[in-house]
């Protein structure tokens, strides 16, 4: 795809160009023919030619340019040079005690000539550290306890929290009863050392505002406590709430597994949409550990 | 005209630099693992004439090693070879492919004789709230059924063949019965399918010699995100936002108008690094 937006621009002036020179050749003919009767006719076709001669030599700046800034060869140039780097990078690995190398770090080497697969299998010798373990099944690691209770500071959230999964169309599964809120089991839990717990809840019943509808005026600062399972609470500090439309959701943002940890209350906002029968929002809130 | 060339180099350079990016060393790499499958035999394996596992016992699973995308021969030996050239099974010549994910496995074939398999393994993102689980005969066995909880899950997998089921996560109860038997051969023994998670299963070892067993493989980090949040039912709770008061409501949409406004950068700007990512 790259290759394509890259190519079209370099092949496309020099043919505008040439289709130029060739309007302008012959415009130049008929000036041409009278040019003995009327002097200014002949000045301007003078002129003309000057243009087209510049034209074309911008043409031939331009294919030249465009010889320059050709993406594909260089690209494959650069497939095969960052391949030796690859191996390079991975001959160098023992003395990194297996840590990955950046191919850039290789980069002052690149006269060097394409290493042998030898050369990367030696990377593979004994010290190189290549993890060795039973194929037993592995024990279950220890789950991080589940949260059962959250209380909001300054609203009237306190619901109680259950697991919930995912529903047959792929979305959050989200508790029924408008006083609980549901715990992504799938991903951390609140207290866990990394990644983002979420624990979502309705926003309104079939006739009213659920709690969770006071999520989208909460203020940075506020205090969230999660009560845990055979475990003491943990309390949160929101930082934000933000709303992302629901037309464009990006879960992958919300539901990490990695990365700092966080607490997301997730819930829905925005304007009401009759033709969906949905809000057009998700109200997000984030807070950290207090 | 000078303008649109500028421009036409500057979107070559861009798209050079875009190349780039992908092509960068460490991101292309192929993740090979390697289980040793062939029961009483200590060996060593070489890659590409290198000792790389020295004294590789059976029932072990190495790796996963991170390795430029290309060939590779592949050998084992008796352990303590001097070197790869008395291989006792190999030399193979294995092809990774960038990013790809494989296990090469030293493994009996269906009659007993010491052989190799390279199975490729599936690392697609795996639908939210799912696991898969793959069974890989690698044993000197006849086809078998794998049930799960007594009911055959997979029937009639014959060496070396794979399958794989994709499952709500859970601990199965999992035996392995000769094809079209539920006397079980191997188990049950409990299984771990965790959501996000490719769990290999390899059934190893021998009938005759009564030592079939299962060796067990993870590959994690393939969960993918739920679809959507469905938090909204009926509306009235924007309903109720009308009814406050009317001051309130304008503050309101303000501030509901700026949090757009950020929600909006922010995804504008998490857009990148996800492509990134993909």
């Amino acid at each position: 795809m790259n290759r394509t937006t890259a190519a079209e621009p370099t092949g496309v002036p020099p043919a505008s160009g040439r289709r130029s020179v060739a309007q302008r050749t012959a415009a130049r003919g008929p000036a041409a023919h009278s040019s003995a009767a009327h002097r200014t006719v002949g000045q301007r076709a003078a002129a003309r030619i000057a243009a087209a001669v510049v034209t074309v030599s911008l043409l031939i700046v331009g294919s030249a340019a465009s010889q320059g800034t050709d993406a594909p060869p260089p690209a494959t140039e650069r497939t095969a040079t960052e391949a030796t780097a690859a191996e390079r990078s991975v001959a160098e690995r023992p003395a990194a005690e297996g840590t990955p190398t950046q191919a850039a770090g290789a980069d002052g080497q690149r006269p060097g000539a394409r290493q042998s697969q030898p050369r990367a299998a030696a990377a593979l010798a004994p010290g190189s550290a290549v993890p060795v373990r039973p194929a037993a099944p592995p024990a279950t690691a220890p789950k991080d306890p589940a949260p059962r209770a959250l209380t909001v500071e300054g609203t009237t959230i306190n619901m109680a929290v259950v697991e919930v999964g995912v529903s047959p169309n792929g979305a959050m599964e989200i508790p029924e009863p408008f006083d609980e809120a549901g715990w992504y089991r799938f991903g951390p839990a609140p207290g866990a050392t990394t990644g983002t717990a979420v624990i979502a809840a309705h926003v309104d019943t079939t006739s009213d505002s659920a709690p969770f509808s006071q999520l989208k005026s909460l203020t940075p600062g506020t205090l969230v406590t999660v009560r845990r399972d055979g475990a003491p609470p943990v309390t949160f500090r929101v930082t934000g709430v933000e709303l992302m439309a629901k037309d464009a959701f990006d879960g992958a943002s919300i539901f990490r597994r990695d990365g700092p940890p966080q607490l997301k209350l997730v819930t829905c906002g925005g304007r009401w949409l009759d033709e969906q029968q949905d809000y057009g929002d998700n109200v997000i809130v984030t807070a950290v550990p207090a | 005209m000078r303008t649109s060339l500028f421009t036409a180099g500057a979107v070559a350079v861009a798209a050079a630099l875009a190349l780039a990016g992908p092509a960068q060393a460490a991101e292309s790499d192929a993740q090979l693992s390697v289980l040793h499958g062939v029961p009483g035999l200590t060996v060593d394996v070489w890659v590409n004439g290198e000792l790389t596992l020295d004294d590789f016992t059976p029932g072990t699973l190495a790796g996963p090693l991170a390795l430029p995308p290309g060939d590779y021969d592949l050998a084992i030996t008796a352990a303590d070879a001097a070197d790869a050239s008395a291989a006792v099974i190999g030399p193979v010549t294995v092809s990774l492919a960038a990013n790809g994910n494989y296990t090469a496995v030293a493994n009996l074939d269906a009659e007993g004789n010491p052989t190799a398999n390279f199975f490729t393994n599936d690392v697609s993102q795996i639908d939210p709230g799912k696991g898969k689980l793959t069974v890989r005969h690698t044993a000197a066995a006849p086809a078998v059924d794998v049930l799960a909880g007594g009911t055959a899950v997979i029937s009639g997998l014959a060496n070396p063949n794979e399958e794989t089921l994709t499952l709500d996560p859970g601990t199965l109860s999992v035996s392995v019965a000769a094809a079209g038997t539920t006397e079980p051969v191997i188990g049950p023994a409990d299984v771990t399918v965790a959501e996000g998670t490719h769990t290999v299963v390899y059934a190893w070892g021998s009938l005759a010699d009564n030592n079939l067993q299962v060796a067990v493989q993870n590959i994690e980090g393939l969960h993918s995100a739920p679809a959507g949040v469905p938090g909204g039912r009926s509306g009235a709770a924007e309903a109720a936002t009308g009814s406050t008061g009317q001051v309130a409501t304008t503050v309101g949409i303000g501030a509901a108008a700026l949090l757009l406004l950020a929600g909006g950068f922010a995804v504008s700007r998490k857009q990148p690094a996800f492509r990134r990512i993909r």
